[in-house]
């Protein structure tokens, strides 16, 4: 272990050596270059933002160093001034010192805090050794030690499932703190704490909590560096900001000498010219207006429940109205909460000669209203990779193929051969498992599932997450032909560069409210971003649900 | 619901598309399709075979067959009984228990209260649904894991069901059931053994050629794929419990009807043989999913080796281990075969 032999021989030279150096980080997916060549400092005790857009390389540099990614040859990493050879093998990060916070933070919600603090002396068995009994009561007193250590308040008796969003944060983040404490143990300083995303399901008041955990941590000497969206969290605690843009790094500027405006300029490559924007009339006007419009396919109002606070809109026959937004913003909920698959939604929808409250709706009645939902999270939610294709392309339809009583499974198989034509299915064999499909393809098959409903408004949420570019634009192809069909279509994506391309109109969201309208069309994904950054920042405290 | 990008997901920038699995269902993969259903009535056929040779003046005989046929009937209808719940994806433990209680119901009002057998079977039976509803109310209700529910829930049958007995075996059962079940015979096989198959067919009909059967694979493999299809999920789940009830109720009263009697203890050992031919089922005929055909089948086979077993000299203890030691192999089995299916693109 790597670490064992720094402590053992510290080199004198390399006293002064940045916790982490990055040189030359590069990854490469089919065709697309995700990464291309990055280079990355943190020194001890430096908070450094790794800002960029969705896509623009964050989350590929973090998989690297989390050993994820293999990166593509000649990149180089030093980690205390030691070179370390790359790829860094997975679980390996540990021994480097890097620790990580993901934004599920990785906890065991139904455990105390106690186990879940000193999870890692399980895995190695511990100082006490694999087979000697736990004292639960030295861990107490240990456990409050590190809380202390931290000035943190939480009962390590509590079970984490208990806690609040924040507290479960806070313990995570001492959690990874204490590993790298242990990974030092002895030396001075080194170590590196990624933090990807802490901050975005917490609530603003809280958020200082957090700050102040994370600027002790970096006190002790540790190198942080937090990956966010959040412009204001990012501004609170950076002192330098490092922003990726299309795998490159375009900004390297210290926090101090810049502005906020800058900081969203290099993100998004686009100047925000506040003459330019238009604050659209209040959402809810603009429903009350078009209320009486023939050609309204879909219209909410006062939508709230989950990270949605108040959101209204209307969407009329044939648009396609994207949703933009920051992770967090609400807008993941809103295509759950208008088909009635959001516990807890509330609000009034008027669709198809109906209209009723949102807690009334199932999924069940959405769909016989002509609402269909494509959800984000295909493997969990859009379909069942061990049914075949033609089950899960005719599932909702099934009713269909029963002739005197028995359903006929030839009939499906020959609609699910002729569908498989038509959306350009490949290999067209519906027998097949869907696991079988590369993810465009088994994408496909779930937009194909729902079409087949005929449906009057689609709710897509990410609907091209994990998808190749070619089976993407056959997808915006299929999207526009349906729209010509007078089709409505909500599209909630984090994919700007999408939103720009297929987009009639697109809305703002953050905070869990409609915050506007980008203006346009034509759209441009800088535009979109700049305008998105600009909202977040501007929606001010949020306050988000935490339950 | 998971709705960021940036996790240790698969990438999901521009250009990260899932690899797709190598296109390779040659001549060989569909004809090892084919094979691999037909792998257990193979198997089936070696093993007569096997024993034919072995000792063909006990085995190969029409007395032999006629037991074999006639003696499973029960646990054949009472492993039909866990096949909507398992392909809803809940396991019920309580429907050997279950099963036992319907037996001394009807054993217990026909010759201790005097009640016309018919009476008593509808009795029986209704007695199964309300079992089969307690526990789809409690689980669906409560959202609680159903193998431990069922667990419990069995137990309090066989608790009822020693309560009702006082600890006797009730014999003495009117002769009219056991005319109806087992007495009458048709090609020497006592007229129960069609009953079984009259079950199975309907279960594979529910299973494959119903709305209702195709929705329970999606409930079984994705509540959430099957809660935003739109499906009842609840209500399919309640039903599934309320038909196992009914399906187990049927094989409680074949087994008054074969024996002419009821006592405690009944139907939960049967329960273990029940799951051991549904999990070989799910290997052959429609592999990896849980079919009536196949699981019909499995129940003559391990009878078959059972008996053979048992021709040869085995002591009784050899069903416990051949029951367990296939419920083991059948459960590895199956999940050989999903695994290879997905790898084979099939």
């Amino acid at each position: 272990m790597s670490a064992t032999v720094q402590r053992a021989a510290p080199p004198p030279d390399r006293a002064g050596a940045p916790s982490l150096e990055a040189r030359g980080l590069a990854k490469r997916f089919g065709p697309q270059l995700a990464l291309a060549g990055v280079d990355l400092t943190i020194a001890a005790g430096e908070v450094v933002a790794l800002l960029g857009e969705n896509g623009s390389g964050k989350s590929t540099l973090v998989k690297i160093l989390a050993g994820y990614h293999v990166p593509e040859p000649g990149g180089e990493l030093l980690m205390g001034g030691t070179p370390v050879p790359l790829p860094v093998p997975l679980e390996g990060f540990r021994e480097i010192g890097l620790a990580f916070v993901f934004q599920d933070l990785g906890l065991a919600h139904g455990l105390t805090v106690i186990e879940n603090l000193f999870v890692a002396h399980r895995v190695r068995g511990g100082r006490q050794g694999p087979a000697r009994p736990i004292r639960w009561r030295t861990e107490r007193r240990a456990a409050r030690t590190v809380f202390e250590r931290y000035r943190v308040d939480l009962d390590p008796d509590a079970v984490v499932g208990e806690l609040r969003p924040t507290a479960q944060a806070l313990l995570a983040i001492v959690r990874a703190a204490e590993d790298l404490r242990e990974f030092r143990a002895g030396a001075q300083s080194g170590g590196v704490l990624v933090l990807d995303e802490p901050t975005v399901f917490l609530p603003e008041s809280e958020k200082g909590f957090l700050f102040d955990l994370v600027r002790r941590v970096a006190a002790d000497g540790t190198g942080v560096l937090f990956v966010s969206h959040d412009m204001t969290a990012v501004r609170e605690i950076g002192h330098r900001a490092v922003v990726l843009r299309d795998g490159r790094k375009v900004g390297d500027v210290r926090m101090s000498d810049t502005t906020d405006a800058e900081l969203v300029q290099l993100v998004s490559g686009h100047r925000l010219r506040t003459a330019e924007r238009q604050p659209s009339s209040s959402p809810t006007q603009e429903a009350a207006a078009r209320a009486s419009d023939e050609d309204v396919a879909l219209a909410a109002e006062g939508v709230a429940g989950g990270r949605l606070r108040d959101i209204s809109l209307t969407m009329h026959v044939g648009e396609i109205v994207g949703v933009a937004g920051l992770l967090g913003s609400g807008s993941e909920d809103l295509p759950y909460a208008l088909f009635g698959a959001l516990p807890g939604a509330r609000g009034t929808l008027r669709c198809a000669g109906w209209s009723g409250e949102l807690d009334e709706l199932t999924p069940e009645r959405a769909q016989q209203l002509g609402l269909a939902l494509v959800p984000g999270d295909r493997k969990q939610q859009g379909a069942v990779p061990a049914l075949s294709v033609e089950k899960n392309m005719l599932s909702l339809v099934l009713g269909r193929y029963v002739r005197r009583g028995v359903l006929s499974h030839g009939a499906i198989h020959r609609t699910a051969v002729e569908r498989c034509d038509t959306y350009d299915v490949r290999p067209p064999k519906p027998a097949a498992d869907l696991a079988a499909l590369s993810g465009g393809n088994q994408q496909k098959v779930v937009l194909a599932r729902w079409l087949e409903l005929e449906p009057r408004v689609l709710l897509l949420h990410e609907p091209t997450q994990g998808v190749d570019v070619a089976t993407r634009a056959e997808i915006y192809e299929l999207m526009r032909a349906r729209c010509a069909r007078g089709v409505a279509i909500l599209w909630v994506s984090t994919d700007f560069d999408e939103l720009a391309k297929i987009c009639d109109r697109i809305l703002l969201c953050a905070g869990g409210v409609i915050t506007g309208s980008v203006p346009g069309p034509p759209f441009t994904r800088d535009r979109i971003t700049s305008e998105v950054y600009a909202t977040a920042a501007r929606s001010g405290p949020r306050q988000v649900g935490t339950g | 619901m998971t709705t960021d990008t940036d996790e240790l997901t698969p990438p999901a920038g521009p250009g990260a598309p899932e690899p797709a699995a190598p296109e390779r269902r040659s001549w060989f993969a569909g004809r090892g399709r084919l094979l691999e259903s037909a792998m257990l009535p193979l198997a089936f056929v070696a093993l007569i075979a096997g024993f034919g040779i072995d000792s063909p003046h006990q085995f190969l005989t029409l007395a032999n067959f006629s037991n074999i046929f006639g003696s499973q009937a029960v646990l054949f209808v009472l492993t039909m009984a866990l096949l909507v719940p398992l392909t809803n994806g809940d396991l019920d433990l309580s429907v050997g228990a279950l099963s036992g209680l319907v037996s001394m119901v009807v054993a217990v009002l026909n010759v201790n209260d005097g009640l016309p057998v018919v009476w008593c079977i509808l009795i029986g039976l209704a007695v199964g649904v309300l079992c089969g509803v307690i526990n789809g109310v409690i689980i669906v209700r409560f959202d609680v894991n159903p193998f431990i529910i069922t667990l419990a829930t069995g137990t309090v049958f066989g608790g009822i069901q020693e309560w009702l007995s006082k600890e006797q075996t009730i014999v003495g059962v009117s002769t009219k059931l056991s005319e109806w079940t087992f007495t009458k015979e048709i090609f020497s096989i006592p007229i129960e053994f069609y009953y079984g198959i009259v079950i199975m067919l309907i279960m594979w009909y529910v299973l494959t050629f119903t709305t209702f059967g195709q929705r329970a694979l999606f409930v079984g493999q994705s509540r959430e794929v099957a809660r935003l299809s739109g499906f009842r999920v609840n209500r399919m789940r309640f039903q599934g419990f309320a038909i196992a009830g009914f399906v187990a109720a049927i094989s409680g009263v074949l087994y008054v009807g074969t024996t002419g009697s009821a006592s405690a203890g009944t139907g939960a050992n049967l329960l273990l043989p029940a799951y051991a031919a549904a999990f070989l089922g799910l290997t052959t005929i429609q592999p990896g999913r849980f079919n009536a055909i196949g699981a019909g089948i499995s129940v003559y086979f391990l009878a078959t080796g059972v008996s053979g077993l048992e021709i040869l000299g085995a002591q009784d203890y050899v069903q416990s281990l051949f029951y367990g030691v296939v419920l083991v192999i059948a459960v590895v089995l199956s999940r050989l075969v999903a695994r290879r299916r997905v790898s084979a693109g099939l």
